[in-house]
């Protein structure tokens, strides 16, 4: 009979319309990430013995670090910025890391106005508490 | 046939136009509303990648193997990881290969599912859409909380994979199939069984088998034009010939055997993968693989069966960190010189659902 399937299509459509709602309602509600996920960087600075796998592993020349050697011919980082409109948040960078100073975070509202604040100074970005949680507030 | 005093009208579809999926472009030559000649442009989103993977090592290029097929990111990537391990003769550890098995299926069921979603959209089914990319989405949530990414989860690396899965994924997964039974038959009550549907699709845009053979396309397509053909049984690779599934051919050459063949296949899917988690053993997924790796001189061809079609990775080495050349052979490429053959003759409402049923991605036909 012509026009069965139509009226199989509404049937599951109208149960459905009784489901649980699945949408979320964002941005009033935010959503608690897997701690896996790969939305954002952070540095834990005092970790950080600036050997420079984590450049050698980027793909994409993202992380510009300098150092100074100390009195015990130690290297101490300077600055530690990530271009993060070069970043593929691929993490390569937190694998290669020995002392897991770099770390992948779940902080995903990221937008900026201006190019030149994708430039991320990651020392700065340490001290902000929400960032350093690792979790959107 | 031209009525005297009319002309042939040319009208561009795309590069952004919404059924084109992605930045597509074609000429369309018309002759009122019936499509006498399409002239495919293709380049939009051409980002180089062969080239790209010249100037980054071996392990750096895997994250961008995702951006080819996005849909099904860790299909790419096991081509990618499968071709510098046979280049290297490194072994994987069995967990990993039946971790990169179930990644891979849901992978395929995904990028299926947005087939099937946008293919009831072209021709304004909004239902059956929402209701695939619901159910797509458990599967991105299952990529996201073990790989970290959703559509380019960066999975794989040479040797293994990346990290274990967590605690929760397996029974996410579980819950997954279970479900799965209830998902395939609402698709088919509300978008394959429905009339309007199928006298859309039904016997537009035949693809001869023949003609099919002739051009070499691959994947589903070909399947849909009745020849039974899959890289996964013909030539298996990983693992692929410990599992029991089939191959599902059809016979009718048309836009709904070019829909249906793919819910079909993620019944198959959905095989491999209850296979996959009964058999996976503990132990660990990442084998011992230098820092730095440089596979020996000599060069490499692998394929696998990607959701678009065959996909070939070849690969030059020449001794350095850094592989010489890089060519990639992709399905859904080849399968865009279908497209001229069969729009001939057929209105310009139709060409939006025969252009949906050849499941093209854009990442793929630019690279």
């Amino acid at each position: 009979m012509f026009g069965k399937g139509l009226l199989k299509g509404l049937s599951i459509t109208i149960k459905r319309l009784y489901g649980p709602n699945l949408t979320e309602y964002y941005p009033e509600v935010k959503p608690i990430l897997p701690t896996r996920t790969r939305s954002s960087m952070v540095l834990e600075p005092e970790k950080c013995i600036s050997c420079g796998l984590c450049i050698n592993a980027c793909p994409n020349q993202v992380i510009i670090l300098t150092s100074e050697k100390d009195e015990k011919n130690k290297k101490v980082l300077q600055t530690y910025h990530m271009n993060m409109g070069r970043c593929l948040l691929c993490g390569l960078c937190t694998e290669a890391c020995p002392t897991k100073a770099l770390k992948l975070c779940q902080v995903y509202e990221n937008a900026v106005y201006h190019r030149q604040e994708l430039l991320w100074d990651m020392i700065a970005r340490s001290k902000q508490a929400n960032i350093s949680s690792g979790k959107v507030e | 046939m031209m009525i005297e005093g009319t002309q042939e009208y040319s009208l561009n579809m795309g590069p952004q136009h919404p059924s084109t999926h992605g930045v597509f472009r074609m000429v369309v030559h018309l002759d009122g509303e019936v499509v006498t000649k399409v002239e495919p442009k293709i380049g939009y989103l051409h980002r180089g990648l062969e080239k790209m993977a010249e100037s980054r090592t071996y392990t750096q290029f895997i994250p961008y193997t995702d951006r080819l097929d996005y849909l099904a990111g860790p299909h790419n990537s096991l081509g990618y990881v499968q071709a510098v391990e046979k280049l290297m003769d490194t072994e994987v550890p069995e967990r990993a290969e039946y971790l990169r098995i179930i990644f891979a299926e849901l992978g395929r069921i995904a990028s299926h599912l947005v087939m099937i979603a946008s293919g009831s959209l072209d021709i304004s089914g909004w239902t059956p859409w929402s209701y695939c990319f619901r159910d797509r989405e458990r599967i991105l949530d299952l990529f996201e909380m073990t790989a970290g990414n959703r559509m380019t989860p960066n999975y794989f690396r040479i040797g293994g994979v990346s990290q274990d899965v967590p605690e929760e994924f397996m029974p996410a997964l579980k819950s997954f199939l279970e479900d799965m039974p209830e998902m395939i038959e609402e698709y088919y009550g509300i978008f394959f069984g429905n009339e309007i549907a199928q006298s859309r699709m039904k016997s537009v845009g035949i693809l001869p088998k023949e003609l099919a053979e002739n051009l070499l396309i691959t994947g589903a397509n070909l399947r849909a034009s009745g020849v039974q053909y899959d890289v996964r049984k013909a030539e298996p690779y990983g693992i692929y010939d410990r599992f029991d599934f089939e191959i599902p051919v059809l016979y009718g050459c048309d836009t709904y055997d070019r829909h249906f063949i793919r819910l079909l296949e993620i019944q198959e899917s959905k095989k491999i993968i209850e296979q996959a988690y009964k058999d996976i053993p503990a132990g660990p997924v990442m084998t011992k693989v230098p820092k730095v790796l440089k596979p020996p001189v000599g060069k490499v061809y692998h394929r696998v069966e990607n959701p678009k079609g065959e996909m070939g990775w070849y690969i030059v080495s020449n001794g350095s960190t850094k592989p010489a050349r890089v060519r990639i052979r992709t399905g859904a490429f080849v399968n865009v010189q279908m497209l001229p053959e069969i729009v001939k003759g057929w209105k310009i409402q139709d060409l939006v659902t025969i252009f949906a049923s050849m499941d093209l991605v854009l990442g793929e036909v630019d690279k």
